[in-house]
C-alpha cells in the first residue's frame, strides 16, 4: 500500500488560510488502511481547523467526505455536487489521490493534507516499512524477496558496499544491511548463485510512465492524459 | 430455526426479554430506560423479579466464568424502583367493524396491515370488538393487556372474589407479597380492562354463551384439582392437598396444624407449603421427596433456604399408606432408588423392598401434582386431553372451537409463571389475527449464541453475585413477611456491570477498508481477518469498544451505545451546562465500572458523563467538547491492572496525549484537558483553569450557530 501520513497542523492551517470554505476528503484506500486519511482523521482535522480559524476570529465552513479511493475518476465523480460549493478541497489522500481530484476540478484549488511517504508494508501495530520503489524493472526474483533498490540506503544493485557492519547500514545503525539480508536469504533458499548475475545495470525509468493496455481497451481512442 | 442468533439469556426466556439491553440499563443507572425495555414484554415485572424460574440465569454465560448474573433481582429491583411510573399507556382509540379488511391474502392486507396504535377506531360511541378472558392469573392477565393495547375491548372473569389465580392464592406472601400482585394487576387494569369477579365458568355462565357477546374467548383457568398419590387411607382427616392448603392462608385463614407435618412432593408448591407450615408454628416440618436434590423441580437456593429455616428434606422417599384412625398419625413410607431415564428425561425412582418406615405426622400435605378442573368445561364442546387440559391446534392455543383459543396452566398443565405469559402473549397475537382475519403468522424463531471461547474466558477477571440479603431466620418463622430483600441501587448497578453484554458488542459495516487494525489491537483476539473485511464474531466479543475507537474508517459500531447516541448524550450535557451559565464550564468522563454509584467528585460544578469504560473515548470525543463551548475536560483514568476492557485505559491515556498535543497546536492549550484521580485533583484543575479563563472559542460569538 501507499503509506503516507498527515502533514503538521500549522503547514495545513497556512494552506488554507485565505479560503473560507473548504471541504476535506478522506481516501478510504490505503491512507486509510495506514490509519492517516480515512473518516476518522477527516473528521478530527475538521473539528480541529474550525476550532484554530474560531480562535483567529476567522470562521470557516468545513466540510467532511470519505470516497473509496481517489484515484479512480469514478469514485470522484460522486463528489462533484458538494465540490461546487467550497472554495478549497483539502485532500487526506496520498499524491496520486490530490491530483486525481484536481484533474477533475479545475476551477477548484485542491490541497494536499498529507505527505506521501513511500510504498510499504505493515510490521505490527503502527508501524510500515517502505519494501518497493516502483522502479519498474524487478528484480525480486534474484535477490531473495528483498529489493535492494528501496531497502538499501544507497539504492546499490550491486551490494554490498564496504559500510555494512555486523549486519546494520552504515547510513543508520537502525536500518538493517539490504544485501546482508539479500546474502542470508540466498544462502537459505541455497540460491547464492544469483549473486553471480545480479550486478548488471538496472533501466532507469522514464518519466512520468504510463500504463497503457491495449488488451483491455475496445477504443483506440486517446487516454485522457492525466 | 433462524440464523438470528441471540444472547442466551434472551433465547432461553419464553417471551423472549431483551435482557442485555436492561441489565446495560440499570449498569449505567438508567431505571427507566430498564422498565420500558422490560414491559415492552412483560405486564408482571415485580412478579417475575420474585418468582420466576429464570431460564435465563441458567443459560448465561457469565457462569463459564463464575456465576450468572442475577437476572431476576436485577428486574425486581427496575420495577419496585419505579413503581408509579406509566410506562405503558392505553390506547386512544379501539377496533370496530367499520375498517375490517375485506378479504385474507389480498394486496390490501399485505401492505396495510393494521398496526398499533390505531388511528381509525371506534371513538364516539362504538364499542370495538370485544374479547373474553376467562381467568385472572398470569396468563389470562397478560393476554388481556396485550389485546387492549392492540385495541380491543376486554372482560376477564374472576371464579374468586380477587384477581391473580396462583400469583395470589398459590404463592405465599413470603415469597410474593400480595400487594406487588396487587399493584401489577392494577396496572394493567388500568389501560382500560373490565374485570367481573365471582363468576365462574361452568356454574354462572358458559363459553357458548360468552361467545354471544364477544367477538373470541381467550381461557385461562389454570391447572388446580390435586393429584392424589394411589396410597391407602388418603381420605383421613389431616390430609390435605398443597393448593388448598396455600389457598386458605392465602385468605387469611390460619388452619391448625400441629407439631409434625410431612409434605408430600418436591416442586415450588411442596416447598411453599412447608416454609408456610413452618410459619404457622409447626416445629417438625418433613417433605418426603421420591428422586433426589438433583431433579428437583424447585431450585437449589430455594431448597437450602428451606432448610435453613428447619425444615427436613427426606429425599428417595415415596408414601406407601397413611395410618390413623380418623386421624391420620403416621405416614408409612419406602425408600427409592433411581433406575433408568423415564419420559420426562428424569430417572425413574423405584421402590426397594423390604425398606418400609413410619413418619408421625399430625397433619399430611399432598403436593404431588395438578390437572385441570376439567368439570366446569366438560360440556363445552372442547377436545380435552390427558388429565383434563385442554387440546389446542398449535402454539396459538386456538381450540376446535371457532373464536376460542386457550393458553397457561390449563392447556399445559403446571409450569411456570413466566411459562404463562408466554402462553397469554401467543394467545394475544393469534386472537388479534383471527379478529383482523389475518393470515397466520410465522413465528420467529431464534438460535442461542454459542458459548464464550475458552481462550476469550480466561482473559475475563472474575467477580462474584452480588447476594440479595435476605430476612433473618429468626425474623422469617414467625411472619409471613418477605424473604428476599432485594439490592440498594449501588449493588443492583454493581451486578448489572457483571453483565458480558453478550450481543450489545462490534458490528463491522460495509465500509471497512480491511486494515485489521481491530484485528490487532483487540483485547480479547476476537476479530479475524475476513476474505474481504474484518469479521467480528458479536457473539464473542466482550463490547468494550476499543476498535470502534481505533477503527480508521468509522466502519464499526458497537450495539451497546451508537456514535449518534454518544454524540448526542455529550452535547445535551454542555447544552445543559451553557443554559446554567456556570463560569467556568468543566466537563468531566468517569468510569462507570470504577464508581457504580455514580460521578466520583459531586459539588464541584463538573458537568459529568459516566461511560462503561472510559477506553472507549476516542480523540474526536476527547477535543469535541471543547468545540462545543467547555472550558476544561477531566477524565478518570483505572489503573491498568483493573481495567475492565483490559486495554481500555491504556488506550485512553494514548488518546489524551494525541488530544492534549492538538489543543496545543490548535491554540485551546493542552492544559484544559487533564487527568484527574481525586476530588483534590479536581479542585487543583479548577483553580489552575479559572487562571487560565474561558475557552477561546467562546470569546464573543456562541459556539456553533
Amino acid at each position: 500500500m501507499i503509506v503516507a501520513e498527515i502533514k503538521p497542523f500549522e503547514e495545513i492551517k497556512n494552506m488554507i488560510k485565505n479560503y473560507q470554505k473548504v471541504l476535506i476528503v478522506g481516501c478510504g484506500s490505503c491512507v486509510t488502511v495506514c490509519l492517516t486519511g480515512g473518516e476518522r482523521q477527516v473528521e478530527l482535522l475538521a473539528s480541529a481547523l474550525r476550532m484554530a480559524r474560531k480562535i483567529e476570529g476567522n470562521d470557516i465552513t468545513v466540510g467532511e467526505l470519505t470516497i473509496r479511493r481517489q484515484c479512480d475518476p469514478e469514485f470522484i465523480e460522486q463528489i462533484k455536487d458538494e465540490a461546487a460549493q467550497y472554495d478549497v478541497i483539502l485532500s487526506m489522500a496520498c499524491g496520486a489521490g490530490v491530483q486525481g481530484i484536481a484533474e477533475r476540478f479545475k476551477d477548484i484549488p485542491v490541497l494536499p493534507a498529507m505527505n506521501t511517504m513511500f510504498l510499504g508494508v505493515s510490521d505490527g501495530q503502527g508501524t510500515w516499512v517502505e519494501v518497493c520503489a516502483a522502479c519498474g524493472d524487478c528484480i525480486l526474483w534474484k535477490t531473495g524477496g528483498i529489493c535492494p533498490v528501496a531497502r538499501c540506503a544507497k539504492g546499490l544493485v550491486n551490494g554490498p558496499c564496504g559500510g555494512s557492519q555486523g549486519g546494520l547500514c552504515e547510513v543508520s545503525k537502525d536500518v538493517p544491511c539490504a544485501w546482508q539480508l539479500i546474502y542470508a536469504r540466498l544462502v537459505r533458499l541455497n540460491l547464492q548463485h544469483f549473486l553471480k548475475d545480479i550486478s548488471q545495470q538496472k533501466k532507469q525509468p522514464v518519466r512520468p510512465r504510463r500504463l497503457v493496455r491495449e488488451d483491455l481497451r475496445l477504443k483506440k481512442e486517446p487516454t485522457k492524459g492525466v | 430455526m433462524s440464523d438470528k442468533a441471540i444472547p442466551l439469556c434472551q433465547a432461553a426466556c419464553p417471551i423472549n426479554t431483551d435482557v442485555p439491553g436492561y441489565v446495560s440499563a440499570i449498569s449505567r443507572g438508567d431505571l427507566e430506560r430498564a422498565i420500558r425495555i422490560i414491559r415492552q414484554v412483560n405486564p408482571f415485572p415485580s412478579v417475575c423479579g420474585r418468582i420466576c424460574t429464570r431460564p435465563c440465569e441458567s443459560a448465561c454465560r457469565r457462569a463459564q466464568i463464575d456465576e450468572p448474573i442475577a437476572i431476576a433481582a436485577l428486574k425486581r429491583f427496575a420495577s419496585d424502583q419505579t413503581k408509579g411510573l406509566k410506562v405503558v399507556q392505553p390506547p386512544e382509540h379501539f377496533y370496530n367493524e367499520t375498517h375490517m379488511p375485506t378479504k385474507v391474502g389480498t394486496k390490501e392486507n399485505e401492505n396495510n396491515p393494521p398496526s398499533p396504535p390505531f388511528s381509525k377506531g371506534g371513538m364516539g360511541g362504538f364499542p370495538g370488538e370485544k374479547v373474553a378472558v376467562v381467568g385472572s392469573g398470569p396468563a389470562g392477565l397478560t393476554a388481556a393487556h396485550d389485546l387492549t393495547l392492540l385495541g380491543y375491548r376486554v372482560t376477564v372473569f374472576e371464579a374468586q372474589n380477587i384477581l391473580g389465580g396462583m400469583l395470589i392464592e398459590g404463592i405465599p406472601e413470603y415469597r410474593l407479597p400480595k400487594d406487588v400482585v396487587k399493584e401489577e394487576i392494577d396496572y394493567i387494569l388500568s389501560l382500560g380492562i373490565e374485570a367481573k369477579r365471582g363468576l365462574s365458568l361452568g356454574r354462572d355462565f358458559t363459553i357458548e354463551g360468552l361467545l354471544k357477546d364477544y367477538q373470541a374467548v381467550f381461557l385461562a383457568i389454570g391447572s388446580q384439582k390435586s393429584l392424589l398419590p394411589r396410597c391407602n387411607e388418603v381420605e383421613l382427616t389431616g390430609i390435605i392437598t398443597a393448593v388448598e392448603f396455600l389457598k386458605q392462608v392465602s385468605q387469611g385463614e390460619r388452619p391448625l396444624l400441629g407439631k409434625r407435618v410431612v409434605i408430600v412432593g418436591g416442586g415450588h408448591t411442596a416447598i411453599d407449603a412447608a416454609r408456610t407450615c413452618v410459619r404457622l408454628g409447626s416445629s417438625e416440618v418433613t417433605i418426603i421427596y421420591r428422586r433426589t436434590l438433583d431433579e428437583m423441580p424447585a431450585g437449589k437456593a430455594e431448597v437450602e433456604e428451606t432448610e435453613n429455616e428447619g425444615v427436613k428434606i427426606r429425599y428417595l422417599t415415596a408414601p406407601v399408606e397413611f395410618l390413623g384412625n380418623g386421624n391420620v398419625k403416621k405416614v408409612r413410607c419406602i425408600k427409592m432408588q433411581l433406575g433408568e431415564l423415564d419420559e420426562s428425561g428424569r430417572r425413574r425412582p423405584l421402590p426397594i423392598e423390604n425398606s418400609e418406615f413410619e413418619i408421625e405426622a399430625d397433619t399430611v400435605i399432598l403436593a404431588i401434582g395438578y390437572i385441570p378442573e376439567a368439570e366446569t368445561i366438560k360440556d363445552s364442546g372442547l377436545i380435552l386431553g390427558k388429565n383434563g387440559t385442554v387440546v389446542v391446534k398449535d402454539d396459538t392455543g386456538a381450540t376446535n372451537l371457532k373464536g376460542v383459543f386457550a393458553g397457561g396452566d390449563v392447556v399445559s398443565g403446571p409450569s411456570s409463571v413466566i411459562e404463562a405469559i408466554a402462553s397469554g402473549k401467543k394467545a394475544a397475537r393469534a386472537i388479534h389475527r383471527y379478529l383482523r382475519n389475518l393470515p397466520d403468522e410465522k413465528m420467529e424463531e431464534y438460535s442461542a449464541f454459542r458459548l464464550l471461547d475458552d481462550g476469550i474466558v480466561k482473559l475475563i477477571s472474575k467477580s462474584n453475585m452480588q447476594k440479595v440479603s435476605t430476612l433473618p431466620i429468626e425474623k422469617r418463622i414467625n411472619s409471613f413477611a418477605e424473604v428476599e430483600l432485594g439490592y440498594n441501587f449501588e449493588q443492583a448497578v454493581k451486578e448489572a456491570q457483571r453483565c458480558l453484554s453478550c450481543g450489545t458488542g462490534a458490528v463491522v459495516t460495509e465500509n471497512c477498508a480491511s486494515c485489521l487494525n481491530c484485528v490487532r489491537i483487540c483485547p480479547y483476539g476476537v476479530p479475524v481477518p475476513g476474505r474481504e473485511i474484518a469479521e467480528i464474531d458479536i457473539s464473542q466479543c466482550q463490547a468494550c469498544g476499543i476498535c470502534v475507537s481505533e477503527c480508521p474508517a468509522s466502519a464499526i459500531n458497537l450495539k451497546l451505545e451508537t456514535k449518534e447516541q454518544v454524540r448526542a448524550e455529550m452535547e445535551d450535557i454542555i447544552n445543559i451546562a451553557m443554559k446554567e451559565a456556570q463560569e467556568i464550564l468543566t466537563i468531566g468522563f468517569y468510569c462507570q465500572y470504577k464508581s457504580p454509584a455514580g460521578h466520583p467528585g459531586g459539588g464541584n460544578g463538573v458537568y459529568w458523563l459516566g461511560k462503561l469504560c472510559t477506553g472507549r473515548l476516542d480523540v474526536f470525543q476527547l477535543i469535541y467538547p471543547f468545540e462545543l463551548g467547555a472550558d476544561g475536560l477531566v477524565i478518570t483514568v483505572c489503573p491498568d491492572q483493573e481495567c475492565h476492557s483490559r486495554d481500555g485505559s491504556r488506550w485512553l491515556i494514548k488518546h489524551i496525549e494525541k488530544a492534549r498535543e492538538i489543543l496545543d497546536e490548535i491554540g485551546i492549550g493542552a492544559n484544559r484537558l487533564s487527568i484527574i484521580s481525586d476530588v483534590e485533583e479536581l479542585s487543583d484543575f479548577r483553580k489552575r483553569l479559572l487562571d487560565v479563563g474561558i475557552n477561546p472559542l467562546r470569546k464573543g460569538k456562541k459556539v456553533k450557530e
